[in-house]
């Protein structure tokens, strides 16, 4: 059902979503990298709990946005094994679609607020 | 490694039984990692100082929970209604709300003011919401999952009426185990110091000995706890607190019955601490206890008029008083 779907179809997105695929932009990291470099991202804005990281993995997951990399130890954590996630070609092209979208809606808001300040 | 001094243990450990709240095939899936992240996050808190940080991580997650628990349970149903469902989602849904039930009826619990015995501070038609773990038995595991202590001079504290434990009162605890308690003209004398309680208010015009310059011989309204108590623990004019055993007044000092009328309050009767007023209702106390036709029709047509909106959110305040000299 989630397959063959254009980018365009799952606009817009919903801020953790964005933010997760984000995260993922350059390296693949585990639930707790995710968590920070969001928070980093949004400099503190915006908090995910656990219930919401991993209820958006599994969204994310069933849509093909990211798929599952192996399970192993953090060097910088413990010894414990994590599951890693990396993006998927289609999660890459979905969040660059949404941040054009939201460039776009940028401008129209910045060109509307500049007007009525004049 | 994992250091199990953290005071966040507890709430990882506590964490980690909220998880079956989620339905079953997510928590297999992701509770692990959940528990995980949990344990990570708090092992960065813990590092940094400042307590209120730990508190509002732990606020976050409860309300990440509270979301994220009817979001997947939701999902679950929905996908459960195309894919042929394997489990009845009814005794999923039944999870999730016994776990509900137990936040609800272990960690907080609503009661409506009846009576004006606490007037000036509680209203009748306030309905609280009473803290059911502040005063309860940690055990050593819960110590660190909520901030427990021990009643103290000065506390509004909810227990139930030691004469008909169907009961809930609120009053105010003006004597601990060992405390010599007499009132002279109205005024509590605690351990022979006058107290100055700027809680308490006086109605009353007319002189009750009982009532004033306690404790008397008993009264017709002395139940048979109360006369138990002037019987065997009145000495030299003064009643003295048994061990496990509170003394309670209303702040409606002089239309209050309370441990003056009924005796002591012993100390496993204690529900816990009026949190917040949630609620407040201007009308008569009969309609507020039972939810009667009228009642809700009253309710409904006049919502906005009766409610007390200052009082929403009020926080009821425990408030020691002030020992003034050698009474006399």
């Amino acid at each position: 059902m989630t397959k063959h779907r254009l980018p365009r179809e799952l606009l817009p997105l919903t801020p953790p979503v964005f933010h997760i695929l984000l995260a993922l932009v350059e390296e693949e990291r585990h639930g707790y990298g995710i968590m920070q470099d969001v928070s980093q991202q949004t400099d503190g804005a915006l908090q995910l709990g656990p219930g919401t990281l991993y209820g958006c993995l599994k969204r994310m997951l069933a849509a093909q946005l990211v798929e599952e990399s192996d399970e192993r130890p953090d060097p910088a954590l413990d010894d414990e094994r994590r599951r890693y996630y990396r993006m998927t070609a289609l999660g890459k092209r979905v969040v660059r679609a949404e941040a054009q979208r939201l460039a776009g809606a940028v401008t129209v808001a910045m060109a509307r607020l500049a007007g009525e300040s004049a | 490694m994992t250091s199990e001094s953290n005071p966040m243990s507890g709430f990882c450990r506590l964490y980690s039984v909220l998880l079956y709240a989620y339905p079953p095939e997510f928590r297999r899936q992701y509770g692990r990692s959940m528990e995980q992240l949990l344990r990570d996050r708090c092992r960065d808190l813990a590092r940094r100082p400042g307590g209120l940080t730990l508190f509002r991580f732990a606020g976050q997650v409860m309300a990440d929970w509270l979301r994220t628990t009817v979001r997947e349970r939701a999902a679950a149903v929905w996908s459960a209604g195309r894919k042929p469902a394997k489990r009845s989602s009814v005794t999923e849904w039944a999870g999730t709300f016994l776990i509900y039930l137990f936040a609800t009826t272990t960690l907080v619990q609503a009661y409506v003011i009846p009576t004006g015995s606490m007037e000036g501070n509680l209203l009748i038609g306030d309905h609280i919401l009473v803290d059911r773990m502040v005063f309860a038995d940690p055990g050593p595991l819960g110590r660190h999952i909520l901030p427990y202590r021990q009643v103290e001079r000065g506390d509004i504290v909810a227990f139930l009426y030691p004469e008909d434990l169907r009961q809930t009162y609120v009053k105010r605890i003006v004597g601990l185990p060992g405390d010599r308690i007499r009132l002279h003209n109205g005024q509590v004398v605690r351990n022979g110091r006058r107290l100055v309680e700027p809680y308490v208010q006086h109605i009353a015009t007319q002189p009750d000995p009982y009532r004033d310059d306690f404790p008397l011989a008993p009264e017709a309204w002395t139940t048979p706890r109360g006369r138990d108590m002037l019987q065997h623990h009145v000495r030299n004019g003064e009643v003295i607190v048994p061990p496990g055993m509170l003394f309670a007044l209303g702040d409606n000092r002089d239309n209050s019955a309370d441990s003056r009328y009924w005796g002591f309050v012993p100390r496993e009767y204690v529900v816990g601490k009026p949190l917040l007023v949630y609620w407040s209702y201007d009308a008569p106390t009969a309609e507020l206890q039972q939810w009667t036709l009228d009642h809700v029709i009253d309710v409904a047509e006049h919502f906005l008029t009766r409610t007390r909106w200052k009082r929403t959110f009020l926080v009821p305040r425990s408030q020691p008083a002030e020992e003034v000299g050698d009474a006399r």
